[in-house]
């Protein structure tokens, strides 16, 4: 029964033409048509693209590099300016210590002097 | 298609692509009767079957160039019309009852099959859901097997199959009820 309803089916559905006129309008509007531009017209050629993509890449590759240079470049004048200023107050700090004890040294001595010489 | 017809489509499309119109025309020549066909089968009109085959093969015309093969030609043919088809069903409340006289246009009978049973089966199939009608009429008009029915309307296989099993199963009943009338009457 399964194969009688489909070959039922298959035998009323059959493809049928379009009626002539139609057709013939169809196939009239076809040809007046604009043709779509073939693909090879409007695209470059595959060579052409692939080298355009490398070409593409080596640039964006050296541009990178050299902004990733010129950053630790600047990263590394950055750090040895830290670094010069911390020597310099490193040195500054020394510097007053010295200075505190010459200070300290000389007040003790003057005190030490006044108090040895005899009141007048 | 026999090979050496799929190689006279290939050098047609081959020759379309590069805009001979004459090789778009026998490419349109080709296939017109199926496009029409199911475009018909799914609209129920003469009319939007006749509009939705000019839209089906300007489409072609802008697409020539994503074509591969004439099969794959003849697989997007059907894909387009059939998707085109159920959109305009979804977008009308319900589908347009065909005029008498074009009745005998949907479905013209075979020698010695029954002209009853064909009009019964074309307000059967006129009953199914869109997506049920262009499952039927790709698998027994356009001879598709269910894998490439799935493709053409992007649908799991298995959707494929139930529509095919429960349209087969509802019109091997409402037929077999038919035959059932027909006999009482006689």
């Amino acid at each position: 029964m399964n194969q009688d309803i489909e070959s039922e089916i298959r035998s009323a559905l059959r493809p049928m033409a379009p009626s002539d006129e139609f057709s013939q309008q169809l196939l009239a509007r076809v040809a007046a048509h604009p043709p779509a531009r073939p693909r090879s017209n409007n695209r470059m050629p595959l060579r052409a693209r692939h080298a355009w993509w490398v070409a593409a890449g080596l640039a964006a590759s050296l541009v990178l590099t050299v902004g990733v240079e010129r950053q630790l470049e600047r990263q590394r004048s950055l750090q040895s300016g830290l670094e010069a200023r911390r020597e310099v107050l490193q040195a500054l700090r020394v510097t007053s210590q010295k200075l505190n004890l010459a200070y300290e040294a000389v007040k003790s001595q003057s005190s030490s002097l006044a108090d040895a010489e005899p009141a007048v | 298609m026999n090979d050496s017809a799929c190689e006279l489509l290939d050098e047609y499309l081959a020759r379309a692509r590069s805009g001979e119109r004459a090789a778009l025309a026998s490419l349109v020549r080709a296939h017109q009767r199926s496009v029409y066909s199911l475009a018909l089968r799914m609209l129920g009109t003469r009319d939007l079957a006749e509009d939705l085959t000019q839209d089906v093969f300007m489409q072609l015309n802008d697409n020539l160039g994503s074509i591969e093969s004439s099969r794959h030609l003849g697989f997007w043919l059907r894909q387009v019309t059939t998707n085109r088809a159920i959109d305009q069903l979804r977008r009308r409340a319900r589908v347009q009852l065909t005029s008498l006289d074009e009745e005998q246009e949907l479905f013209c009978a075979e020698e010695g099959a029954d002209p009853l049973l064909q009009r019964h089966l074309r307000a059967l199939l006129s009953d199914l859901s869109p997506q049920a009608r262009a499952v039927l009429l790709l698998r027994y008009q356009e001879d598709l097997d269910p894998i490439d029915i799935a493709r053409a309307l992007d649908m799991p296989i298995n959707t494929v199959k139930s529509h095919l099993k429960r349209s087969l199963d509802t019109m091997r009943e409402k037929v077999g009820a038919h035959a059932g009338c027909e006999d009482q009457s006689t």
